[in-house]
């Protein structure tokens, strides 16, 4: 095994990664505006997931309301830079810390509330927030949607989607920072502490209440920026965008690509991004053909598609200690 | 008034009593042991004390402070510092990150550094690595940082457990039988450990043990629970001669003949 390691990632995690961003960086401008869209999708989605990840998979708190915050964002930028006609590089940032605040209030039950008690309340938040969005309609465009344009930076549209991929993809590596330095902090270890024994971590010192809030607030902050960010590249938003199958396909991205771990948000968002497009050639079939690989890879990676990685480690090392055995075998006699 | 103390202490369940009435006081660097048959009422005082489950009355004082209205975790940070009789080790996290959550109390970064990843949080994360692997390195844990604490044997999980609860530099710790799930040699090295860095620390103990052998050994002063009275107190060398002690371990009619 090697002893390598970057600021505590193991080499495999780090020659992934960084392979990864060098494809992310290098490709696009080989391929159409097409791709850069799809591409620019699966950036904002691995910024939900990585989100979600930190409330269910490190804090262990069920949320089945992320697109709601998505929507917050989406529709908070939208309204400040078009209406009100701040920069949006101000409103999206606004958008994110009026998402946060909306997470600080959704978390007051989950103070009280555990597992799919608290997935009920979740639930009941979507729909009270997919209500508000068509209620509203001088803030959201109501159940006709509205229009979000491209941003401006130096003065230069970003007309094109790859300018725009671009600049999804340094927010996206932003907030891959941000929850790689949260997770190893005393903060992200507090969110495990709580997942894993209450009363263990209450006897550390480390506050039930402030810690459950502290992970909505951070979640729906990624959510809210996420959800800017899809305004602005999709163009245009309507309540249908945010309903509850954008939820669960949140959720999916995690438990597919792996609970707790951002390489796993990361390739869950990106596998489930790009699959759907690419099942496109199984035409009406399409939709069964991808349920069935979600359910193959729950059965077969428990640990979802990171699971895949010391899987295979075990198994070779597995048949290297086999071999040995074969070759001392194959010695004595 | 003593360093640590519980008076008059009540912990009920529906209409059990689980404790009834019990008062106990702890100079400052003393060590205490809590014995007493299953079901004498041992852990819920410790958890009455932790916070854990609630008090039906009586007052806990830390250093002059009263510590009962407080909610656990405030207990925990003013100095109230505990193990587990089942480790209560969280299983998906490395050893270093198991032990380095008992530093939570003494964080040096906050909740935005921790977001923004600032080189003050950095080096703050750092320190606390360092002060971790001291830890561990105290009961002989270093080589097993990195593994996942969910794969260890569970003598190895109240190791963890303990190294957790003393990077929380707590003034008085709380072990609730700490040698269960060991051999007597480990039991030994562990006790002796523990001994080392309270002395080191200035850490008053408070131990539940089974094992009458340590538990003799170790502490200065021993109070005696049944059915969730306290039956008893006094050194150990009183104790094994009291004859309600051993009528409450070995059952009615036995003292005669012991």
């Amino acid at each position: 095994m090697s002893d390598f390691s970057l600021m505590g990632l193991k080499a495999p995690t780090v020659i992934f990664g960084a392979a990864l961003l060098l494809l992310a960086l290098a490709l696009p401008p080989w391929f159409g505006s097409y791709h850069h869209y799809l591409a620019s999708l699966a950036l904002i989605n691995i910024i939900m997931a990585v989100g979600l990840n930190i409330l269910t998979g490190n804090a262990g708190q069920i949320s089945l309301c992320n697109s709601s915050f998505m929507a917050i964002g989406a529709y908070a930028t939208t309204y400040l830079s078009v209406k009100l006609g701040l920069s949006y590089w101000l409103a999206l940032p606004l958008g994110g810390v009026i998402s946060a605040i909306s997470g600080f209030f959704l978390g007051f039950p989950a103070l009280r509330l555990r597992g799919f008690y608290l997935a009920v309340v979740t639930l009941g938040f979507l729909e009270v927030s997919q209500i508000l969005i068509e209620q509203l309609p001088g803030i959201t465009g109501g159940v006709r949607g509205i229009s979000s344009p491209r941003p401006a930076l130096f003065g230069h549209t970003l007309s094109s989607d790859l300018s725009f991929y671009y600049v999804i993809l340094a927010i996206t590596l932003a907030t891959i920072w941000c929850a790689y330095s949260l997770l190893r902090s005393p903060t992200g270890r507090a969110f495990e502490a709580i997942r894993s024994s209450e009363a263990a971590a209450q006897t550390l010192a480390v506050p039930l209440a402030q810690t459950k809030l502290a992970a909505f607030v951070i979640s729906a902050f990624f959510a809210g920026i996420g959800g800017g960010l899809f305004a602005s590249l999709v163009g245009f938003i309507d309540p249908l965008e945010f309903g509850v199958w954008t939820s669960v396909r949140h959720v999916v991205f995690i438990v597919v690509g792996g609970l707790g771990s951002i390489t796993g948000s990361v390739v869950g968002a990106i596998v489930l991004t790009v699959l759907p497009e690419v099942l496109r050639a199984f035409k009406e079939y399409q939709e069964f053909v991808f349920g069935g690989l979600l359910l193959v890879v729950l059965i077969l990676l428990p640990h979802g598609l990171v699971g895949l990685g010391p899987a295979i480690r075990a198994r070779l090392t597995q048949s290297d200690a086999t071999s040995v055995a074969a070759a001392q075998r194959g010695v004595a006699e | 008034m003593s360093f640590f103390s519980i008076d008059n202490m009540s912990v009920i369940f529906g209409g059990l009593r689980a404790v009834s009435n019990v008062s106990l006081a702890l100079g400052e660097g003393e060590i205490h042991g809590v014995i007493g048959p299953n079901g004498a009422g041992k852990t819920s005082l410790i958890n009455a004390v932790s916070g854990l489950v609630p008090m039906a009355g009586g007052t806990i004082h830390l250093d002059g402070k009263p510590l009962q209205a407080l909610p656990p975790h405030r207990r925990a940070a003013a100095g109230i510092g505990r193990t587990f009789q089942h480790a209560e080790i969280f299983p998906d996290q490395s050893v270093i990150a198991n032990v380095m959550t008992g530093g939570f109390a003494h964080r040096q970064s906050s909740l935005l550094q921790d977001f923004l990843g600032t080189p003050g949080k950095a080096a703050a994360e750092r320190q606390a690595r360092r002060e971790a692997e001291q830890m561990l390195d105290a009961f002989g844990l270093l080589s097993f940082c990195d593994a996942l604490a969910g794969d260890l044997p569970f003598g190895t999980l109240k190791k963890i457990d303990l190294a957790r609860a003393l990077v929380g530099k707590p003034r008085v710790l709380m072990l609730d039988e700490p040698t269960s799930g060991m051999n007597d040699t480990e039991a030994q090295e562990v006790i002796a450990a523990c001994r080392r860095i309270a002395g080191e620390l200035r850490v008053t103990l408070l131990v539940i043990e089974h094992n009458m052998r340590v538990i003799m050994g170790l502490a200065n002063m021993i109070h005696v629970l049944d059915h969730g009275e306290k039956i008893a107190d006094g050194t150990p060398a009183e104790i094994q001669r009291n004859p309600l002690v051993i009528e409450a371990y070995l059952g009615h009619g036995s003292a005669a003949h012991a």
